[in-house]
């Protein structure tokens, strides 16, 4: 199974053109910090309710980045809120980013080219060479919001990530978003971290527009 | 660490769970009910003896909410405790799942 950090670079990449893409300025970063939480969150490693975040085992995962993050978190007891762990993750989001896309190339679902643009500038791609998991993440976003069903607790977190952070306009049309935003609301809300994590995300998005006006 | 007994009055399957549903205790928690909701058409869970409820408790209960409608039997949470419910009113759970201030039965 892909972590929720390898599914969100997989909602990223477009199937079409292999780019990654981001429907606004830091949106799939901040999916990719949430994304980390959840999978600790899932695996038992972190646990929150509405005062704090607590981490409740400190053995590893197995899976590399997790781990990093985890034992990062173990050494910062002076960090307590999601708030102030999404801003320390949110520094190192590069590498976030670049490890989902590493173990997805290795596993054969994407693959990496490099070109030049225009002989000087460098760019990257990573076109999809296995869609399957792509399809599986899409269908069990769409089926979250479009059914009546109560979805997997980890569509559930997903949902919260994808829905603040941009992503869910790769799965499903405008209309469709509007049409059931109080489903998606409604889901969003359900699971204590699930909220934290996007409040969190949305504060930050808020102090870093700010720093960016004072910077024009 | 969580205890449960289980019961059954007036054809409800009542799962009593006792203590903090947290991570620790999210697996129990989970398992008791899923198995509760594999085995009977109307299963509720009571929580008046829980005295906390974590995020990992809460995935707990809402797994097996979805089981039981997989399944299309009936599913309820009752007695909860002040602290309890406060969780849950902020969740706005009772949009998924039947919420009782008793049991049902």
């Amino acid at each position: 199974m892909l972590t929720m950090l390898e599914e969100v670079v997989l909602l990223a990449v477009d199937e079409r053109t292999g780019n990654l893409r981001s429907t606004r300025e830091f949106g799939t970063a901040y999916a990719l910090v949430g994304a980390v939480f959840f999978d600790l969150a899932l695996a038992r490693k972190i646990d929150s309710d509405t005062e704090a975040i607590h981490i409740v085992d400190t053995t590893p995962t197995g899976n590399a980045t997790l781990d990093r993050v985890l034992a990062e978190m173990a050494r910062r007891p002076d960090l307590t809120t999601v708030r102030a762990w999404i801003e320390e993750i949110f520094h190192h989001r590069r590498d976030l980013e670049g490890e989902a896309l590493a173990s997805l190339i290795e596993s054969g679902i994407l693959r990496h080219e490099k070109s030049k643009l225009l002989w000087i500038i460098d760019v990257e791609r990573f076109p999809m060479v296995n869609d399957r998991q792509q399809q599986h993440v899409t269908e069990r976003l769409q089926r979250a919001v479009l059914s009546d069903e109560i979805p997997d607790t980890r569509d559930i977190m997903l949902l919260s990530i994808a829905e603040p952070c941009g992503l869910l306009t790769y799965v499903l049309t405008d209309d469709q978003i509007a049409a059931r935003k109080e489903r998606i609301r409604a889901l969003s809300n359900l699971e204590t971290i699930s909220r934290k994590v996007t409040a969190a995300i949305l504060g930050l998005d808020a102090t870093m527009r700010q720093a960016m006006m004072k910077v024009v | 660490m969580i205890q449960v007994t289980e019961e059954t009055r007036s054809g409800w399957h009542v799962v009593a769970v006792r203590g903090r549903a947290d991570a620790e205790a999210a697996d129990d928690l989970e398992g008791a009910l899923s198995t509760a909701v594999a085995g009977h058409p109307k299963v509720a869970a009571d929580l008046s003896n829980v005295d906390y409820i974590s995020s990992a408790g809460i995935r707990a209960v809402l797994q097996a909410a979805r089981a039981a409608q997989g399944r299309q039997s009936e599913f309820a949470v009752c007695g909860m405790s002040a602290s309890v419910k406060k969780v849950f009113d902020m969740s706005g759970m009772h949009h998924l799942m039947r919420i009782h201030g008793e049991l049902p039965c």
